[in-house]
């Protein structure tokens, strides 16, 4: 039994923000329709990483992440006909997710002001660069945009060389993955209502607002004129001496902030005389530029010697807030991550056998599971149109006429 | 004194947050913006450190007034045998539990999932840790920055050849809050259907790997160890952000090849788009650097907003990468409500980062700034619990409610 089984909800999404909305409710057993064009499908079956052999429609690793669990079903929404089912199976599902801009919905019939009239009970979600009603122009920013866009971009990296460029975040999806989430909350939130209330409810995510909420500890108190406010691309910035230091074999990181973390790290590097020379309690009352500046000096010169994941583990038991700077084959190595068992092994027709990243929260009741791969292009039409009413039986030959639906 | 009524999706929810700092605090903001009734249990013998950042006044701190708004206070000392009885009292009034406190505390205090249960089978009991609540390395504690450091997330920020760096020191509490709400939310669904809770352990370093979802897939299908690349991408060049006047920057972002030739005639450079070592997405991506020498050479003394709406106006992805100021003014966000006011118990009025979604039936809305420590105790200890107040007075005696 997993939690959203009962659910049913098509997505005409087809970038990695709405993509990644819809896989985390598929992972959790909804019943997702992913409405694809004929012959093409989703833009995302044809980013990297891409596998070398197979059709080229499915060689995707991306792909295949962001659409487990999922079906496919072709549709040419261009034709009048194709507009025809989609409205059917409109009628038929609790939710859509959507990505597209203003308009895309629109031009389907699926107008989110008159859907209330149209379909009550009907849920949809959508989640846009800068909001559903930003303006046009706005709508093609691209994820580098919309975290730069966000206050998160001016200010990374931290520490920041102020002549070197703000930077990206984290590979290519960042922005997307978090607004997904928010999206999914969202979603779920307003499913949670339609359950109780019967009513659906069209819910507008803003990619920009996604991120920029991330950062309300620093943003709210600025808002409220609670925090200075500058150019400095250093204003979102804790201060102190935590940073990066490299080892023998790799870099680690260390947090300190209060006492505990430095009396910690006083025994860990074997008391040197030099740390008593420091203020009591500087790290929250007493900091200056000197100071970091030297402890990072000594920190730096003592790990030098050190083995990254050795000198992590023993500081962890002296309460020190010291970790390895993992790359992700360190992070599939984690005898942590292998324990909870977050990477698990799925099959694909092109792909092959290959792991796959699971989810962070582990249900005791309904988890999630990734039981499908990703549908091949159209793998689900026939069954899926074949049983909403008056569009099947798929033998009927009706469908495949114009072209509508072929593969 | 009721608080008022809910309008959000969530509204006739109950959630209690046993929970410090920032990230369990975060995904009880985001259940409290979907409008359910939040009630945080504090007390002044484990005040959160938030209350205290820089200020006397624990009532006035801007970090927790920043991430606690439209919840509820009430007091509680779970170091007293009453305290805790009353705070599973609590426990059997509500729908959902979530704590952030140190692996195995809630335990020490006798409020773990398993003595939950027992006062209250349906309850939803979310934990959230660094790296989830059992495994070898569970033991092990850490702040944002560490969660992003073993992840994998660090390791691939920063600019080419140079050390590791973080996306901003304060990114990762909030994202780990997020996959924490989001998670109480689903689990909602699964009790409003069958009527049985559940317990839900979130793991911080799992909540940023998976913002490395497709770099993981392409490590298992190729082998590859994605390095430190400053603004490179994949499937696009020009991709970074490039020097304006002003110690500004701009990001642009070229997706394809509509979008280079547009770039090139806003350049006034038509010639770059009929040469053919930048004729698509892989030549230019090949010739990434090149691409940007050319174009920061270009936009190098150029006002970052004028240039930008410039772009855009060509259906070019372009944006300012903006600074505080910029985005405490942000029109998008004020527009849309993102930022809003609410009213204090001394009933000023001041603004608040508020939620990332908009609906048009339940449209959510937090009316009321963070509480003043205990501002709900006679509505939390009087009307929800039933106690009297010479009963609720003896407990402020005793400092149970303290």
């Amino acid at each position: 039994m997993t939690a959203l089984k009962r659910l049913r909800i098509l997505e005409l999404a087809g970038d990695v923000a709405g993509e990644y909305c819809g896989k985390l409710v598929a992972d959790f057993g909804a019943e997702v329709i992913k409405i694809e064009a004929p012959g093409l499908g989703s833009a995302t079956r044809r980013r990297a990483p891409l596998c070398r052999s197979g059709a080229p429609q499915e060689r995707s690793a991306l792909f295949a992440y962001l659409n487990t669990n999922k079906r496919s079903v072709t549709l040419d929404l261009a034709a009048p006909r194709g507009r025809e089912i989609l409205l059917r199976l409109a009628g038929t599902v609790d939710a859509l997710i959507d990505d597209h801009p203003k308009g895309y919905l629109e031009g389907l019939g699926l107008d989110p002001g008159e859907c209330g009239h149209r379909h009550p009970g009907l849920v949809i979600c959508s989640v846009t660069p800068f909001g559903y009603e930003a303006p046009a122009e706005l709508q093609r920013a691209c994820s580098l945009n919309v975290f730069q866009s966000s206050g998160w971009g001016y200010h990374t990296p931290s520490d920041p060389d102020p002549g070197t460029p703000p930077l990206k975040g984290a590979g290519r999806f960042l922005t997307d993955y978090e607004s997904g989430l928010s999206a999914a909350i969202a979603l779920v939130a307003a499913l949670y209502f339609k359950s109780g209330s019967g009513r659906g409810q069209f819910v507008d995510v803003s990619e920009q607002a996604s991120l920029a909420s991330l950062s309300d500890y620093v943003l709210g108190q600025m808002v409220a004129g609670h925090m200075d406010v500058n150019t400095k691309r250093s204003a979102f910035d804790l201060g102190g001496p935590a940073t990066f230091f490299q080892c023998r074999d790799g870099y680690v990181y260390l947090f300190m902030t209060e006492p505990g973390h430095w009396n910690g790290l006083y025994r860990l590097m074997g008391e040197p005389p030099w740390m008593l020379e420091f203020p009591e309690r500087w790290l929250e009352l007493h900091l200056t530029p000197e100071r970091i500046q030297r402890c990072r000096m000594q920190i730096a010169q003592w790990m030098k010697s050190q083995e990254r994941v050795d000198v992590a583990t023993r500081a962890q038991k002296l309460g020190v807030a010291l970790v390895p700077v993992n790359t992700v084959k360190d992070v599939l190595e984690s005898p942590q991550l292998q324990h909870r068992k977050y990477f698990v092994e799925l099959d694909h027709p092109t792909l092959g056998r290959s792991k796959y990243p699971t989810v962070p929260y582990q249900f005791s009741r309904t988890p999630a599971r990734l039981e499908a791969h990703a549908p091949l292009l159209g793998q689900h039409t026939e069954q899926v149109l074949g049983a909403v009413a008056g569009i099947g039986p798929p033998s009927a030959g009706t469908l495949h006429e114009p072209g509508v639906i072929r593969r | 004194m009721k608080p008022p009524h809910s309008t959000g999706p969530l509204q006739g929810v109950r959630v209690l947050e046993h929970t410090k700092v920032w990230a369990g605090p975060y995904a009880g903001k985001l259940l409290a913006l979907l409008g359910a009734e939040v009630i945080r249990v504090e007390s002044q013998d484990s005040l959160d450190a938030t209350r205290r950042y820089g200020v006397q006044d624990i009532n006035a701190a801007p970090g927790f007034l920043a991430v606690n708004p439209g919840k509820l206070s009430v007091q509680l000392s779970l170091k007293t045998a009453e305290g805790r009885r009353l705070f599973k009292e609590l426990v059997m009034h509500s729908d959902i539990f979530i704590e952030n406190l140190r692996p195995g505390a809630v335990s020490r205090q006798g409020l773990d999932y398993e003595a939950l249960r027992a006062v209250k089978p349906d309850i939803i009991a979310v934990s959230m840790s660094m790296h989830g609540g059992d495994g070898p390395l569970s033991y092990q504690t850490g702040y944002a920055p560490s969660f992003s450091a073993l992840a994998g997330l660090c390791h691939m920020v920063g600019y080419p050849d140079g050390p590791p760096k973080l996306v901003n020191i304060r990114y990762g509490d909030s994202s780990f809050g997020t996959a924490a709400a989001f998670a109480a939310v689903v689990a909602l669904y699964h009790h409003r259907a069958t009527g049985e809770g559940q317990f839900i352990d979130v793991s911080a370093v799992e909540s940023i790997a998976s913002m490395l979802g497709d770099v993981f897939m392409d490590y298992f299908l190729t082998g590859h160890i994605p390095v430190r690349d400053g603004n490179r991408h994949a499937d696009m060049a020009p991709h970074g952000c490039y020097p304006c006047g002003d110690e500004d920057w701009i990001s642009i972002a070229v997706p394809s090849d509509e979008a280079w030739r547009a770039l090139t005639d806003a350049m006034g450079r038509p010639e770059l788009a009929a040469d053919r070592r930048y004729a698509d997405s892989g030549s230019r991506c090949r010739a990434a650097e090149e691409l940007d020498r050319l174009l920061g050479a270009w936009t190098r003394g150029q006002d970052a907003d004028e240039l930008s709406a410039r772009l855009r106006e060509r259906g070019i992805a372009a944006f300012k990468s903006v600074n505080s100021i910029e985005l405490i003014a942000d029109a998008q966000l004020w527009q849309r409500g993102f930022y809003h006011a609410v009213m204090d118990s001394l009933q000023c009025e001041t603004p608040i980062a508020g939620a990332p979604w908009r609906m048009s039936v339940s449209n959510p809305s937090v009316e009321r700034a963070a509480p003043r420590l205990g501002e709900h105790n006679d509505y939390v200890l009087g009307d929800l619990l039933g106690l009297s107040e010479s009963e609720r007075q003896r407990l402020v005696d005793e400092k149970i409610v303290y």
